[in-house]
């Protein structure tokens, strides 16, 4: 029995073994591509969705081509099949360099070995001096295994537009917040789009409450699994929560859509506003675009300082990579403040250095400024906390939102499902 | 060679002609479906290190209510599926007469089996859109508001299953009309002379030479039902809160997303189990029956 099974996973392997090479294969481009050369070869593996970046990632590969002579390879992929292809590239036939997000989500990687330590690369360039806090976003700890790319800060988003024509100025306390929901039932909106479809909006409701509410030490505390889902600290979140779902704040049958739909309602004038990262544009039209602007989520409790969810996107180099120098070098090139300033600004996002050249976008330069007012970051519930965890408690913020008064059981089974994931 | 050849050839030619098939069929099925039983044994997160656990990823299954919530979704769509087969009959009945313009009724009908399942997923959500969609301007006409299927815990999943149901009506169909085609003229020439017409002949004579047609489409459609998994991704991807999961999806989103490959294998086995028991009770059927036919 267990010597059939050891042969079966064995072909398995083989199998995977396989695929692996046939991915580093195309990955490589160019099968007959003479195996001197390949020293000198850098591959990529990008997960871009926005044509501007892929762009502008070819044009700086072949820039770097032309200044070093080493061959550079971009082998795109699909942003979601990326998601589950990385697990297996990691660990047989990694590319040289692969895009990735920061926080929990590289930790998993990081402490299975398949990221490579590259503090080098920041002592070397003197990353530390222009990155500040969104250092820590990368590292693990004291090293840093990847560099953090676009970021995006999480807030209010609304129509200048529609705020004007209504007299309204965004909400800044818990008082506000009720009477401007009034103020916007009254005009026939929805005070809050949100779309749950894909949960993890709920997720980002719940961060922006407990950051609010309990501030950021105990907020990291919760995803690290340190703080029960019953814990009494939790407890105002939901009751304030409560009373913004009893008072029709969010938008009706809000779990059979995304956050897309959702995002056009606010561009339709149906919804006030909405909690969202800056590419809520995408749902705008060109010529309203103008009109959107952002506002931080109102203060809850006087006193606790302003925590922001600022989720990173980051560029890695793999442990098995076989060109590791080589990758260094390139991302030191791609990092340059003009090159990184120009592949961020095609998708919106913030850059993490401060001396990139100022962007073009006034909503890019609002949120640069609303940053500086912020005193610490979170990533966003999905990629602070353990992926299990994440899927569960994204579940059940959802029930709670369509189904408030089943709140003490679904504690329960957050409770459970943390219990079983840190122990 | 050649003598070789010839001595052989009564169980070398059977043998070269089904290695293929077996081959692939070992490979893709079995050896899969065994390393999934021994994967379910193990605490798993897909890359690391495999932990024997032994039954303990069943034993948290037996405990777990959103498994029960997959199984119970799984019989709904069992018995809402069980209407394809009948409908499908009669169906083929209506578009199989001699009447100008039923070749184009018969390709209207035919069209759902050509579309992808997910197409006819992303259609029928929009059908159920309750803001814009085709159901609320149905009921927009009587002055009322179509209900959010897709966002009811109670309602979902029939709504999943009834979009799943369209192209396997459609399948069943197109069972029965080959069906249809292949019945004795002898039989129903005698019938009539005896006087059976209308229900009576559908009943004494069409629908028995039907009988092995009807066990296929209801075994396929059972099979359809079980493994049922890309229109509830589609549509709803579970939800809302996991109420319109099915075990297939929820084996999907153990081991994708909360990266619980044992787990994920170990709801994998129960399906298969299910399905499996399934099989062999059909397989007894149609032994049964092809040896009383001889």
């Amino acid at each position: 029995m267990t010597n059939a099974l050891a042969g079966l996973r064995t072909t398995r392997r083989r199998f995977i073994k396989g695929t692996g090479a046939a991915i580093a294969a195309s990955a490589a481009g160019n099968l007959c591509f003479p195996a001197l050369a390949q020293a000198q070869e850098i591959t990529i593996i990008s997960n871009l969705s926005n044509v501007g970046q892929r762009d502008i990632l070819h044009r700086l590969a072949a820039e770097y081509e032309a200044k070093s002579g080493a061959k550079v390879t971009i082998n795109n992929m699909d942003h979601e099949a990326h998601k589950t292809a990385i697990r297996s590239y990691l660990v047989v036939g990694a590319p040289d360099i692969c895009f990735w997000f920061s926080g929990n989500r590289m930790k998993a990687f990081v402490n299975k070995g398949l990221f490579d330590d590259i503090s080098d690369l920041f002592a070397r360039e003197n990353y530390k001096n222009v990155l500040g806090a969104t250092t820590n976003a990368v590292t693990v700890g004291d090293k840093q295994y990847g560099l953090p790319m676009g970021g995006l800060l999480w807030g209010l988003f609304y129509r200048k537009d529609v705020f004007a024509e209504h007299n309204w100025t965004p909400p800044k306390t818990w008082t506000d917040f009720l009477a401007f929901g009034e103020a916007a039932k009254s005009a026939s909106m929805i005070p809050m789009s949100i779309g749950t479809k894909e949960l993890w909006p709920a997720g980002g409701w719940f961060d922006h409450m407990n950051l609010r509410i309990n501030g950021l030490d105990k907020h990291i505390a919760l995803m690290d699994g340190k703080v029960q889902y019953t814990d009494p600290m939790l407890t105002p979140i939901f009751d304030k929560w409560n009373d913004l779902i009893k008072a029709g704040f969010f938008s009706p049958n809000h779990s059979s859509f995304g956050w897309e739909q959702a995002g056009a309602a606010l561009a339709q004038k149906k919804a006030a506003m909405m909690d969202l990262g800056g590419f809520v544009r995408s749902a705008f039209s060109e010529a309203d675009i103008p009109q959107l602007a952002y506002a931080p989520f109102p203060e809850l409790v006087p006193g606790v300082a302003r925590y922001e969810d600022f989720s990173v996107n980051s560029v890695h180099v793999p442990a098995n990579a076989k060109n590791k120098q080589g990758a260094r070098d390139f991302l030191a090139y791609f990092y340059k403040p003009e090159n990184l300033g120009a592949f961020l600004a095609a998708e919106g996002a913030i850059p993490p250095r401060n001396d990139c050249p100022p962007s073009k976008d006034p909503l890019v330069n609002a949120a640069v400024e609303e940053l500086k007012k912020v005193v610490g970051t979170s990533q966003y519930y999905d990629r602070d906390t353990d992926p299990d965890m994440a899927q569960e408690g994204m579940t059940g913020l959802q029930e709670f939102m369509v189904k408030p008064e089943r709140r003490d059981q679904i504690l329960e089974r957050l409770e459970k499902t943390r219990k079983r994931i840190f122990g | 060679m050649h003598r070789f050849w010839r001595r052989n050839r009564h169980w070398l030619t059977p043998t070269l002609f089904l290695l293929p098939g077996l081959i692939l069929f070992s490979m893709v099925i079995l050896a899969a479906s065994a390393e999934t039983v021994w994967i379910s044994l193990h605490e798993w997160d897909g890359i690391g290190a495999k932990t024997w656990v032994g039954l303990a990823n069943y034993a948290e299954l037996a405990d777990d209510p959103q498994f029960y919530v997959s199984l119970k979704n799984n019989i709904i769509w069992l018995l809402i599926f069980m209407l394809a087969p009948p409908m499908g009959l009669a169906l083929a009945l209506i578009v199989n007469q001699q009447i100008r313009g039923m070749r184009i009724l018969k390709s209207l009908f035919f069209v759902p089996l050509v579309l992808a399942t997910v197409t006819v997923g992303v259609v029928f959500g929009w059908v159920y859109d309750p803001t814009y969609g085709l159901l609320q301007l149905i009921f927009g006409l009587f002055g009322a508001t179509a209900p959010a299927l897709l966002s009811d815990e109670n309602f979902a999943t029939f709504a999943v299953a009834a979009a799943a149901l369209w192209p396997q009506i459609a399948f069943c169909m197109v069972l029965f009309l080959a069906g249809l085609n292949n019945l004795n003229e002898d039989l129903i020439g005698a019938g009539r002379v005896d006087g059976a017409r209308g229900w009576r002949m559908l009943r004494h004579v069409v629908l028995p030479q039907l009988s092995q047609v009807g066990f296929i489409a209801i075994a396929v459609t059972v099979i359809g039902a079980l493994r049922s998994f890309d229109m509830v991704a589609v549509m709803t991807t579970g939800g809302p809160y996991g109420s319109s999961t099915v075990l297939a999806y929820q084996m999907y989103e153990e081991s994708i997303f909360s990266y619980r490959f044992g787990y994920g294998a170990a709801i994998a086995t129960v399906l298969f189990v299910i399905m499996i028991s399934f099989i062999a009770w059909y397989l007894h059927g149609l032994i049964k029956a092809e040896r009383s036919n001889a």
